[in-house]
């Protein structure tokens, strides 16, 4: 087993509004990641996914704010560090991210060199021009960027480079956590396919140390990260590996998830698309017993009763679910 | 280099627009109902009961004036004057050349609108950035005192001004450009002098400035800082005040074109000031020119407004293709 590069418990975060009201949008979330592993986490817009990448980094600005839980990168608790701290110790070089928009991520009026030596520099501001110019160069070069990028302002470059070029900015100080939020879902399948490998390649040469893959498109998944993780209304309500979660879901949710898509593999394509019919809930209210219970056709009275507790399986998968995983299995059989 | 092309491409259009505006300046003021040069020989006749001498004294005018020539004949030797910097006879300051009143009455204009709509300006976009950062009591209490002030009519200042600090307060003096007493020589005395009559009308103009600058400025900044750069440098873990730096440059831009319109247009917004205050600028001449329909000296004047307004603009354009890299990629498409 590999080191743990980032374990997070329990974690808590709210929306404020301006009426001063709370939306829990991340409501007890706990990962764990191992070095060299990825994690995927899915779900349909809305349910928290965004919310929990901000949150993981422990840097939090208004309207959204820390309530509980503790998170740890490579065994170092964040929680309880100072803003400015967290900034310099921990945002960049220990946990990057690439933002959902990565469109217009840079600044318009900025050169990209010129950011990245704004970047190194709030980390140690003793670093030289030239030091931090050979290394972008070099890092540039391993990851199939032309150098004439970093001369170049962002709206030189297209959709698929600029999203390229915010992967390397966002790795050049070679962080243990990479969240990627959405990087790849404005691109066109071409550049999605550079992006995924220019991911994947990060993670073989090092330069990441492991990853959280955030996005609403589930064989993504599938081919990208080791595990993934469902996520409905601010919490999870199924883990596993990633063949485990798109060939043998469990979770009513999951499974509906799953039935939503066109899974690139043989025999699934002839399969039914179903949608899940409603909405996910009003996280300001949320309902008293299982969050998915009003959308779910197996609900049974008592899922609106009360909170649903986690599951754990003796292969490490969990699921939030009323019913055992016997009585599941036998229900998705029936059909 | 498409970047060539384009310039060339917008001084041609910046020249055509010159063009019409030099027609419609030497024709607008012409349309005006009334004869300026039978008012001023109506002076030189004073007295005269010989029809055929008061006559004789008209035509003598209107040749020396050129108004008996047709139109197209007057715009084109105005045109081949112009070219060299001759505007011809004032009307209404007769003997007087046009060139010779401009050059003496828009050096005060400059010098008393310039400082002040840069320093409003820059005043302006302060607090405008202030107030979306900072918000409180810059946001909710100075942003408005002054937005209320620049939205009250240019008159209404300077009379404000003029009545308080002058009148009542005795703090400036009220009218001139310097006092009455002294002759324009390079001495201490005069300089102090100018420099006290110089604060009121000064003071007017960059209140009023203020406000809409302000309001512009903050709009953009509130937008800047939602923008996706700023969260995206925050999690990269740079300083907010370099993510400041960043997020005020780029609000600034759209402020630019502001300056180059009002400096473009300060000797019409001149006007009020100058008359008010008695100052011995182009506004008070232009004013003048106005009701003496003294053509020559309206055109040149609005000329100038003109030409300042074009060259302000171009030289923007210019310019943000340089600190605008958005600009400059559409550009060379």
């Amino acid at each position: 087993m590999g080191k743990t590069m980032l374990e997070v418990d329990h974690l808590k975060t709210k929306y404020v509004t301006r009426f001063g009201e709370n939306v829990f949008a991340v409501d007890g979330v706990s990962i764990k990641i191992e070095e060299g592993k990825s994690l995927g986490i899915a779900g349909e817009s809305g349910c928290g996914k965004s919310t929990l990448a901000l949150s993981l980094m422990g840097y939090y600005f208004a309207p959204l704010h820390y309530q509980s839980g503790t998170i740890k990168v490579d065994g170092v608790n964040i929680t309880g560090m100072k803003p400015d701290e967290i900034r310099k110790k921990v945002l960049g070089n220990e946990i990057a991210y690439i933002p959902q928009a990565a469109m217009n991520a840079l600044n318009p009026t900025q050169k990209i060199f010129s950011f990245i030596e704004d970047v190194i520099k709030a980390h140690d501001p003793g670093v030289t021009k030239k030091d931090i110019y050979d290394l972008a160069r070099e890092r540039f070069e391993i990851l199939g960027l032309p150098e004439s990028v970093l001369k170049k302002h962002a709206v030189e470059l297209s959709g698929g480079m600029r999203q390229r070029t915010v992967i390397a900015i966002s790795t050049i100080l070679s962080p243990k956590v990479l969240i990627a939020d959405e990087p790849s879902s404005a691109l066109d399948v071409t550049s999605q396919k550079m992006v995924i490998k220019m991911l994947k390649n990060l993670m073989e040469k090092g330069f990441i140390k492991s990853m959280i893959f955030i996005t609403h498109e589930l064989p993504l998944l599938y081919n990208v990260t080791d595990e993934i993780m469902v996520m409905y209304a601010g919490q999870i309500v199924e883990q596993g590996t990633a063949r485990e979660m798109v060939f043998d879901p469990l979770h009513p949710y999951s499974k509906g998830l799953m039935g939503s898509i066109l899974v690139p593999e043989k025999g699934a394509r002839e399969a039914k698309l179903t949608a899940i019919p409603g909405t996910p809930p009003n996280l300001k209210n949320p309902p008293k017993g299982c969050r998915f219970a009003d959308r779910c056709s197996y609900a049974k009275p008592a899922c609106m009763l009360h909170q649903i507790a986690e599951s754990h399986l003796e292969n490490g998968r969990m699921f939030r679910c009323y019913l055992e995983e016997k009585e599941l299995r036998e229900v998705y059989r029936d059909e | 280099m498409g970047y060539k092309k384009y310039y060339t491409n917008k001084i041609i259009w910046y020249l055509l627009t010159l063009v019409i505006a030099v027609v419609l300046n030497f024709i607008l003021p012409r349309l005006m109902p009334g004869d300026p040069v039978s008012a001023i020989a109506a002076r030189a006749v004073n007295g005269m009961t010989d029809s055929t001498a008061i006559q004789a004294v008209y035509e003598d005018y209107a040749e020396k004036f050129g108004i008996n020539l047709p139109m197209s004949t007057q715009f084109a030797i105005f045109i081949k004057n112009a070219v060299r910097g001759d505007f011809g006879v004032s009307f209404s300051q007769y003997p007087r050349t046009v060139s010779n009143i401009i050059a003496s009455s828009v050096w005060w204009t400059v010098c008393l609108q310039l400082p002040a709509i840069l320093l409003g300006w820059i005043l302006g976009n302060v607090l405008g950035a202030v107030s979306a950062y900072k918000k409180g009591i810059f946001d909710k209490g100075v942003l408005p005192v002054f937005l209320f002030m620049s939205n009250v009519p240019a008159f209404g200042m300077a009379t404000v001004l003029l009545y308080v600090f002058s009148l009542k307060l005795g703090m400036a003096p009220s009218s001139g450009g310097y006092g009455f007493d002294l002759i324009p020589t390079a001495s201490i005395t005069f300089f102090r002098s100018v420099l006290a009559h110089y604060q009121l009308p000064f003071w007017s103009v960059v209140l009023i400035t203020i406000g809409g600058q302000a309001i512009g400025m903050r709009s953009m900044s509130i937008y800047e800082l939602n923008a996706d750069y700023v969260k995206y440098s925050r999690f990269m873990g740079i300083k907010d005040r370099k993510i400041v730096g960043y997020v005020f440059r780029n609000a600034m831009l759209p402020q630019i074109t502001g300056l180059a319109m009002s400096i473009g247009t300060m000797i019409g917004g001149a006007l009020v000031a100058e008359i008010i205050f008695s100052y011995p600028g182009l506004g008070t001449t232009l004013l003048a020119a106005v009701k003496g329909r003294d053509y020559p000296l309206i055109s040149a004047c609005t000329l100038i407004i003109t030409i300042m307004v074009l060259l302000a603009n171009l030289i923007v354009e210019l310019i943000y293709g340089v600190i605008d890299p958005r600009i400059k990629a559409a550009q060379q498409d």
